[in-house]
């Protein structure tokens, strides 16, 4: 596990006007025990399923071919000639931009006709050396691709993103030539200016929906773009359920206390043992009530108090659908997932009392395990969210 | 007149079986017992644990507790109480 920065990936797409299913495919994996990264940005030839399935296969091809260190520009011409051919236009096509991401910051990046990849230092843009490569291609003949070796240093990004982005607003009188590359990228340097925090997943959302905007809410093709984000890692604790054996309270007390990063509290017993070793009072905040979801409390030097099971069952749901927090009621399990997804490294204190009050058969199904419950949402931050989340049991 | 506060637990097991619902209840309960009154929320009281109280959810007015609570139930207490104490916060 790499503690000298975090690398944040995330990615926004918008289909094409009218399209059920995206035409540009982003893929992403971590290497859970070398922590190397692997990313890849495909746009399938046309749009909707078509260019899915052939961004889909390009991707996953990529992806697999990277990781097991083939030859990179050999796997880019197996994967031009596996490609199925379009009946119309007799081709089989799809761009893709790879980022091999070692976690010390050393990035390999193939680009094969997708706009640039930019990489930026705060708002500042950093040249990239770049080495064209050709292959072949079975039905193109031989094709540009563009190679580079680079290294990326604490608060910088990379961003990837495909034509839809750059062309969104071709053809209106405002903009001819559609939004084009050069005023994407001063609109990700204006968003960092403006915010030099930003995560990857509000600038690259921030990014499609100016996009969209510039197409005035019709997208003309699949808008897609992902940033990759090397930053101090933003710290959580979350502490959840009693200690087994309550002479450890005040050691947990003390370490909520102490924790250098933002602070959870899951569960209305432990909101309580801990506000009584801290000497401090838990108030239950009743500003915002959701008929699914207990209300949220507070506590003086924890950001969120949430009630226990029920939360974060709803939570862990949330994750596991890829639901918007910004979109949804910001009920406490949609807030508990937020605080989540915007921290890096999360540590989950599971206090392994059993809750009598549970025990009732005549409860709903909901009030799981807390332990497996934890193991789930853990194992979703890890797998699908590319966070570093770790259990430890009291 | 002072109001009068009314405890609302709102720990799991109160508000699976409906505590949430008594949350939002104010103006109601309120206009029901002609007098004015808070609703707080809490967090879990610990009274469903050894089935001592009786079963969720739980409602506390001053030192009365009402297990599986329900609008009526509350505004029953209510009036009992200010019957017996009618100018006093209990």
């Amino acid at each position: 596990m790499n503690n000298r920065f975090f690398i944040e990936v995330d990615c926004a797409r918008q289909n094409k006007h009218g399209q059920g299913a995206p035409g540009d495919v982003f893929l992403s994996q971590r290497d859970p025990d070398e922590g190397r990264i692997v990313c890849v940005l495909a746009d399938g030839l046309g749009s909707g399923i078509k260019a899915n399935v052939l961004a889909t296969l390009t991707a996953t091809m990529a992806l697999k071919y990277v990781r097991s260190d083939m030859d990179i520009c050999k796997a880019a011409g197996v994967i031009m000639s596996t490609l199925p051919v379009c009946s119309r236009r007799k081709i089989g096509y799809s761009t893709f931009t790879i980022a091999d991401i070692h976690p010390d910051g050393r990035i390999r990046m193939m680009e094969y006709d997708n706009p640039p990849a930019v990489l930026l230092e705060g708002p500042t843009v950093l040249p990239l050396e770049k080495k064209s490569m050709e292959i072949q291609t079975a039905h193109l003949g031989p094709r540009p691709l563009f190679y580079s070796n680079f290294r990326a240093g604490q608060e910088t990004r990379l961003v990837l993103f495909s034509d839809g982005l750059s062309q969104a607003g071709m053809g209106r009188p405002k903009t001819p030539l559609g939004w084009t590359a050069e005023k994407a990228v001063l609109f990700l340097r204006e968003q960092i200016r403006r915010l030099p925090n930003i995560s990857a997943r509000q600038l690259c959302r921030a990014a499609v929906t100016e996009a969209l905007r510039q197409d005035c809410l019709e997208a003309q093709d699949d808008i897609s773009c992902a940033v990759i984000y090397f930053r101090r890692p933003r710290r959580l604790l979350v502490v959840t359920g009693p200690p087994i054996d309550s002479r450890k309270d005040p050691l947990l007390a003390a370490r909520v206390a102490e924790f250098d990063g933002r602070k959870v509290i899951c569960g209305g017993t432990t909101a309580n043992l801990i506000a009584r070793e801290l000497g401090r009072t838990v108030q239950v905040d009743l500003s915002f009530l959701d008929p699914e979801i207990p209300p949220v409390s507070m506590l003086e030097g924890v950001d969120l108090v949430t009630e226990g099971t029920l939360t974060m069952s709803k939570t862990a749901q949330l994750l596991e659908q890829n639901q918007e927090p910004d979109l949804s009621r910001p009920n406490a399990a949609v807030r508990l997932m937020n605080i989540l997804l915007e921290s890096d490294q999360i540590e989950f204190v599971v206090g392994t009392k059993i809750n009598e009050a549970h025990q009732d058969p005549n409860l709903p199904v909901e009030l799981d395990i807390r332990r497996n419950l934890i193991r789930r949402i853990v194992w979703l931050l890890n797998e699908k969210y590319m966070k570093q989340a770790s259990i430890e049991f009291v | 007149m002072k109001p009068l506060t009314i405890t609302i637990c709102t720990g799991t097991t109160c508000y699976v079986m409906g505590s949430g619902y008594l949350l939002s209840l104010q103006e109601q309960i309120e206009s029901a017992c002609s007098r004015p009154i808070e609703i707080v929320g809490s967090s879990c009281l610990g009274l469903c644990k050894d089935g001592q109280y009786g079963c969720a959810p739980f409602v506390q007015i001053g030192s009365t507790v009402i297990a599986e609570a329900t609008p009526e139930k509350i505004i029953e207490t209510l009036k009992q109480q200010t019957a017996r104490n009618p100018m006093e916060q209990i």
